[in-house]
């Protein structure tokens, strides 16, 4: 068990190193100066600028420099942004959770529907409701997302009027962003009617996480479904009918694990497309998350502002990766095979 | 009157407009008390016959019987919870493979303990029945020859050698104390101390708990030994069935024939270095099965008659089917 955490620790730490290297090559190969990349300040004469590159170690070799980045970095002195010229650590800090927010409650939905649906659809496979549930799952999973957030704009928002375009919480509530998470937010924050803001910021809330979870969970039920129906062929499916058992008992104590164990490391891949897309979504809800917040940086050519971002969206995407990967190592007992010997 | 009892069962694999038939016309009976042994070569359908019996069939496949009864019950006929109830308590399977056919996420334990029907298990509350039934299955791993109980019941199925896998398969069928054990070649790739000591238990178990085995294999040495009857198969159609002594003696069909003859134990006057007599050609694929007798081609004693399927015919106890069975010459 420790040698496989320490196993996983070191994983986490050697991709990290490698993306603060990229990160750091960035302000290299980005163009412009790479005192102004690097730190997100403009120097206004010779003599601040040459404080800045001492400050920096940017006069010394790009070794040294690293270092002194990676020191900044775990600090928590990620630079300025070019274009708001606030504290980038900061700025991630408000958009980050939001996108979190977003992305969880869209794997809920995604685990909550999925999962029961994509385990019906594999026991009852090739039956109509199979058929209709695999239909579905596949119309959703082939739409593009930004297409699929724009028709339930037009839908919910235009013309039936029952959601908002766009924000996260009406302007008329003065939440002070606590946490970053909206809703815990809203239960901390004094003298304003909880249940209506709670109310408002659901419905905020409603038609991004359908975007983002419609498609997750299509795949989610396509992977489910077929790993079920693989399990069923298992010859240790047809033993434990042999031998008498039920069918719910089959179901409950050999097909649910088994079903679940391949897919886990796929569900992880599904992580990358799952924060693509609510980055995709943000940008059209005008969702004030990381995605919305990057693609300003895009269109500002706010270089130290891209630089962060990158790294703090792949740190948050390998983070869940390498947990739900360490999660079914440790679930899954015959992982173990391909680490030692069989007998 | 046989417990088992199946007559005239016939297979067939629907694929598109094409229809095989794997199994034609297949005839097969276990008393009570008897160690009936079925061979035949691989991809003659002795599997699928054991597939047949527990239902493991796919459902696109056609299975009909002018008879397949159990204890006087229509096998064919019982609803999905009649079948199971008879495959709880009354049937057990060892399948071929032990890997393949146990749980590789759950212990050995924790499957062993699930086949113990719940009529077996004594005590009020649920840690009480939890205790018991790991009693029950400690003393049947014991039963079974497996010693290191303690290991092997913690144990996932990757982490055991495959004797002890194939050893478990027997202890989860005998738990449940059926009256008829299906053993679907348990020895195969066992090595020879390991499958004597396999072969001792079931006719052990024959014996002390007069259990009937049906037992699924074709290695001629151990079947000779241990059972009583036997049931020759030959590319889905039974060829020759009777007691083991009499098939042994005087078998009435070329293939059984060629069968025990291509086994050097059972030939005393075979010559140093002569080679071992068999029979041309190979098994036929279930595509390109002849019509008639599916030994047609490679019997040697093959006539025009033979392209129509020979009736059963018996003396005795004793069944075959064949036109030109091998005591017509010397009579």
């Amino acid at each position: 068990m420790i040698r496989i955490l320490a196993r996983y620790s070191i994983l986490f730490i050697l991709t990290l190193l490698v993306l603060t290297i990229l990160s750091f090559a960035l302000a290299y190969l980005f163009p412009g100066d790479v005192l102004e990349n690097l730190t997100g300040i403009t120097p206004q004469n010779d003599m601040q600028r040459e404080a800045l590159m001492r400050q920096y170690r940017l006069d010394q070799n790009v070794v040294v420099q690293f270092v002194h980045y990676l020191g900044d970095l775990a600090s928590g002195d990620w630079g300025y942004s070019f274009s708001s010229g606030l504290s980038l650590r900061e700025e991630i800090g408000i958009a980050m959770p939001a996108t979190i927010e977003l992305s969880f409650y869209a794997i809920l939905m995604a685990l909550l529907i999925g999962i029961p649906l994509g385990y019906y659809a594999g026991i009852r496979s090739y039956s109509v409701s199979d058929k209709s549930i695999n239909a579905l799952s596949v119309t959703t999973y082939s739409i593009p997302v930004y297409w699929f957030a724009l028709i339930l704009i037009l839908i919910f928002s235009l013309n039936l009027d029952i959601a908002p375009i766009s924000g996260r919480i009406s302007l008329l509530f003065d939440i002070p962003p606590v946490s970053g998470f909206i809703l815990i937010d809203i239960m901390m924050t004094e003298n304003i009617d909880k249940g209506l803001a709670m109310r408002d910021a659901f419905s905020h809330l409603a038609l991004p996480t359908f975007a983002v979870g419609a498609i997750t969970t299509a795949s989610v039920v396509r992977l489910i479904r077929r790993s079920v129906i693989d399990v069923k062929n298992r010859p240790y499916i047809t033993a434990a009918r042999s031998r008498g058992l039920s069918g719910w008992r089959i179901f409950s104590q050999h097909v649910i694990r088994n079903a679940l164990l391949p897919i886990l490391p796929l569900m992880a891949i599904q992580i990358t497309t799952l924060i693509t897309n609510a980055m995709i979504v943000e940008t059209l809800f005008s969702w004030p998350g990381i995605g919305n917040w990057l693609i300003q940086a895009i269109y500002q050519r706010d270089y130290p502002a891209l630089r962060v971002g990158m790294l703090a969206v792949s740190t948050l995407v390998i983070s869940l990766t390498i947990l739900i990967d360490l999660f079914n190592r440790i679930i899954d007992p015959s992982r173990e095979k391909y680490e030692r010997a069989t007998v | 009157m046989p417990m088992l009892d199946i007559k005239n069962l016939t297979l067939e694999m629907v694929s598109g407009d094409t229809s095989i038939k794997a199994l034609d016309k297949v005839n097969l009976s276990v008393s009570s008390g008897e160690i009936r042994a079925l061979v035949g070569e691989s991809g003659s359908g002795k599997s699928l016959i054991v597939s047949a019996i527990c239902g493991a069939l796919p459902p696109q496949w056609q299975l009909t019987a002018d008879r397949m009864s159990w204890n006087g019950e229509n096998l064919l006929g019982l609803s999905n919870q009649q079948r199971r109830e008879v495959m709880r308590r009354e049937i057990a399977v060892v399948f071929q493979n032990p890997q393949a056919s146990l749980d590789p996420s759950a212990t050995l334990g924790e499957q062993l303990e699930e086949s113990i029907p719940d009529e077996f298990v004594r005590g009020r509350w649920f840690w009480q029945r939890a205790q018991h039934r790991k009693k029950i299955a400690i003393s049947t791993v014991h039963k079974v020859g497996i010693k290191h109980h303690r290991h092997y019941l913690s144990a996932y199925p990757h982490q055991i050698p495959s004797d002890i896998g194939q050893k478990f398969m027997i202890a989860m069928a005998l738990v449940s104390q059926p009256s008829l054990l299906i053993a679907d070649d348990p020895t195969r790739g066992m090595e020879p101390t390991t499958k004597t000591q396999i072969l001792k238990l079931f006719t052990r178990l024959n014996q002390t708990r007069s259990l009937s085995i049906l037992f699924v294999s074709h290695d001629l040495l151990a079947i000779a030994s241990m059972s009583h009857s036997m049931t020759v198969l030959y590319a889905g159609q039974t060829v020759e069935s009777g007691k083991m002594k009499h098939l042994k003696k005087r078998p009435l069909h070329p293939y059984t024939k060629a069968l025990l003859d291509s086994a050097p134990s059972f030939r005393k006057d075979l010559a140093p270095k002569s080679l071992l007599p068999t029979l041309e050609g190979s098994i036929p694929t279930l595509q390109h099965l002849p019509i008639g007798c599916r030994l047609g081609p490679r019997c040697p004693r093959a006539q025009r008659p033979c392209v129509v399927t020979p009736e059963v015919r018996r003396i005795h106890d004793h069944t075959y089917s064949c036109h030109f069975p091998l005591h017509m010459e010397k009579l």
